[in-house]
């Protein structure tokens, strides 16, 4: 095995061909980037979405004005839905049969959480809830209580706390202490069960209030639409709850029988099921582009090596003279490609590491203090196979016609 | 003919034959020729004769359209491709006219290079090359590249490389061909050394002072042999 010659002497000929090299090294390297950087984000995006489906509980349908995933030009449409309120959730909780577990909810990001000690950064989730809210969703408490039922129609300040929040009491219990959001008090009652971050996406920055303290200094400016969520009984009586849900809705909202929903109902199935489909096409995408990009590298590398054995079909010779058999040739030139591919998809992962790095230190300083760099690992083991199999598979039709040249004609070539 | 011991190479009623269109061209016709151990032998004749052909095909890079050919014995007129590389590794060393060093290789890396295809260790291959440039008087340069160095001492290095794996016949075309006269007689000295350490050589040149050199010159016409005759102006040994 001389593997350490061949790989040299492809180092030595990218050398010498400056140019031609870069470019093709350069179109693998966009090749690996976009599959590396495409594949990144679809995880992200798949990630980040199926957290917050997270917290809707087994069993459970979710009502909201407008669809979480909006293809197309429908805005419009949904734009003009009137709002979601605590009153049409009332008005279901009355006339439900099939259920009691009727949970509202709302959420309003970006707030800032004073203690007497410290603050936290201004990207605190606050949710709105009622006092059925853990019953329906999958969300849990470690320590503390849930808000009762008076707390939640009379707008009480308290609140229950994620554990993102927890170094902001120096170590003490948060239990009976005041935080401030945006000048008002609350008296911390509760603290939420861990879930975890999601690549940066933690899902435990987050303070509960009542609904109706909520409402009052909190609900979003653009949207004061509350989310409702539904839980069946139990398995088999998810559809009748679904069928249910949606002939009192429209009842509440008066809608003739020809008129179609002015509202989104879905299960937490069928919502899964549409971040599935989104995630799948994204993947099906990124894929098909990286692939698309790498397959033109590889021609590209086959047209490199092409030209290589052309310009060194004398030096061929030579080595076909002094005694080089076939597959001496052929494993140099493959060595070559390989090389080759594996020099474009370091620059790729090169490239990618850059981006994804500077990417993470931006949204560090901005937003985000607790995201710490993720080294793709995957990707670079990825980008090796890939430049191998490139290499390998649009090498070796120029290393085959290398290995077979008549070395007589190909010591006489000028 | 009756089998000769000491015979490397016996070629009997060669023939090559290329086909240019509908045309063939007859290179070699009926070229019989037997060759021991130790001899010094020309090749000459016009251009056209038929000297490269004979060369190729004596250097195992070709093989004869009819006709037989035994090395050492051995059939290599039905060898493979892959066959007659190994013959040309273990058993030819060949100078050309244009030296053919690889550019960017050392002259050491140069005269390594067939040990690298007959499989020897990096040590023993490094030792050995290092002794062929020593033998061509190039100790000093052996980290140089080619176009680091004087065109005769490029031809050294070749004839190093065609020494190093200690080959039965050493084949040369037109050695001085690219060098001028007294550079070509400092190499043409090189290849009398070589005989007289035990060295086979068969050159090509249509030059009669480097043929001077060989004991035997053999004469091409039209592709068939001419003359075979020993050389009586042959320096003594
Ligand atoms: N590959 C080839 N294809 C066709 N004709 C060839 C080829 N090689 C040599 N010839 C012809 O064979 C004859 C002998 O050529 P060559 O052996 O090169 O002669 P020399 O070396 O004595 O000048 C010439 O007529 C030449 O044109
Ligand atoms: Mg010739």
């Amino acid at each position: 095995m001389h593997v350490i010659e061949s790989i040299i002497m492809a180092l030595a000929s990218v050398r010498s061909h400056m140019l031609r090299s870069s470019l093709t090294l350069l179109s693998i390297g966009i090749g690996v980037f976009a599959i590396i950087a495409s594949s990144g984000i679809t995880g992200t995006l798949t990630q980040t979405l199926s957290s917050q489906l997270a917290d809707l509980g087994e069993n459970s349908m979710l009502i909201q004005r407008t669809p979480t995933l909006q293809f197309g030009g429908n805005w419009r449409k949904y734009q003009s839905r009137p709002d979601l309120t605590p009153e049409i959730a009332r008005g279901l909780r009355h006339q439900m049969t099939t259920t009691q577990l009727i949970s509202v909810s709302n959420t309003s990001n970006g707030y800032t959480v004073e203690t007497t000690a410290d603050a936290s950064n201004p990207d605190v989730a606050v949710i709105g809830i009622d006092d059925l809210y853990f019953q329906v969703n999958a969300v849990s408490l470690q320590q503390g209580r849930s808000f009762t039922e008076q707390e939640v129609t009379l707008g009480s300040n308290v609140a229950i706390i994620g554990t993102d929040l927890l170094p902001l009491f120096n170590g003490t219990s948060p239990l009976g202490q005041r935080i401030k959001i945006r000048n008002q008090e609350f008296i911390v009652v509760g603290v939420l069960e861990r879930k975890g971050g999601v690549l940066g996406q933690s899902q435990d920055n987050r303070v509960l209030l009542p609904l109706s303290i909520f409402i009052k200094y909190y609900s979003s400016r653009w949207d004061t639409s509350v989310d409702i969520a539904i839980k069946a009984y139990g398995k088999d009586a998810v559809s009748a709850t679904f069928e249910e849900a949606v002939g009192i809705m429209r009842g509440l909202r008066d809608l003739k029988p020809w008129q179609e929903n002015d509202f989104e109902i879905d299960l937490n199935e069928a919502l899964a099921g549409q971040f599935n489909n989104l995630s799948a096409a994204i993947v099906v995408v990124a894929w098909v582009s990286g692939i698309g990009a790498l397959l033109a590298a590889g021609i590209g590398i086959m047209n490199m090596m092409l030209v290589s054995v052309k310009e060194r079909t004398r030096e061929i010779g030579v080595r076909k003279a002094l005694g080089a058999k076939r597959r001496w040739i052929t494993r140099q030139f493959l060595i070559e490609s390989i090389t080759l591919c594996q020099l474009g998809g370091f620059t790729g992962v090169l490239g990618g590491l850059a981006v994804s790095y500077s990417a993470t230190l931006l949204v560090r300083s901005s937003a985000l203090p607790s995201l710490s760099f993720v080294w793709p690992l995957e990707a670079i083991i990825f980008s090796v196979v890939a430049c191998t199999v490139i290499g390998v598979g649009f090498g070796f039709y120029p290393a085959w016609k290398a290995a077979r040249l008549d070395p007589i004609e190909a010591l006489r070539y000028e | 003919m009756e089998s000769d011991s000491t015979a490397i190479i016996q070629i009997e009623n060669i023939a090559k034959v290329y086909e240019m269109g509908e045309e063939q061209v007859h290179a070699l016709r009926d070229v019989s020729l037997t060759i021991n151990g130790n001899e010094y032998i020309a090749l000459m004749g016009p251009s056209g004769s038929g000297k490269s052909t004979l060369m190729n095909m004596l250097g195992c890079l070709d093989t004869p359209s009819s006709g037989s050919y035994l090395f050492k014995g051995e059939n290599v007129s039905e060898m493979s491709d892959d066959d007659l590389a190994e013959i040309r590794n273990r058993e030819i060393g060949f100078v050309f006219q244009t030296f053919n060093l690889l550019p960017r290789a050392s002259a050491l890396q140069n005269v390594e290079l067939p040990l690298v295809y007959s499989g020897m260790s990096k040590r023993d291959r490094l030792d050995r090359a290092a002794d062929a440039l020593h033998r061509v008087g190039l100790d000093n340069r052996m980290d140089h590249r080619p176009n680091e160095l004087s065109g005769g001492q490029r031809q050294r290095v070749a004839i190093a490389r065609a020494l190093v794996t200690d080959p039965a016949i050493i084949l040369a075309d037109e050695p001085t061909g690219n060098l001028d006269s007294r550079t070509g007689q400092d190499i043409m000295g090189l290849f009398d050394e070589l005989w007289k350490a035990g060295n086979t050589i068969i050159l090509v040149t249509h030059e009669e002072d480097i043929a001077r050199h060989a004991h035997r010159i053999v004469r091409l016409r039209d592709g068939k042999v001419e003359s075979d005759t020993e050389n009586a102006h042959a320096p003594l040994v």
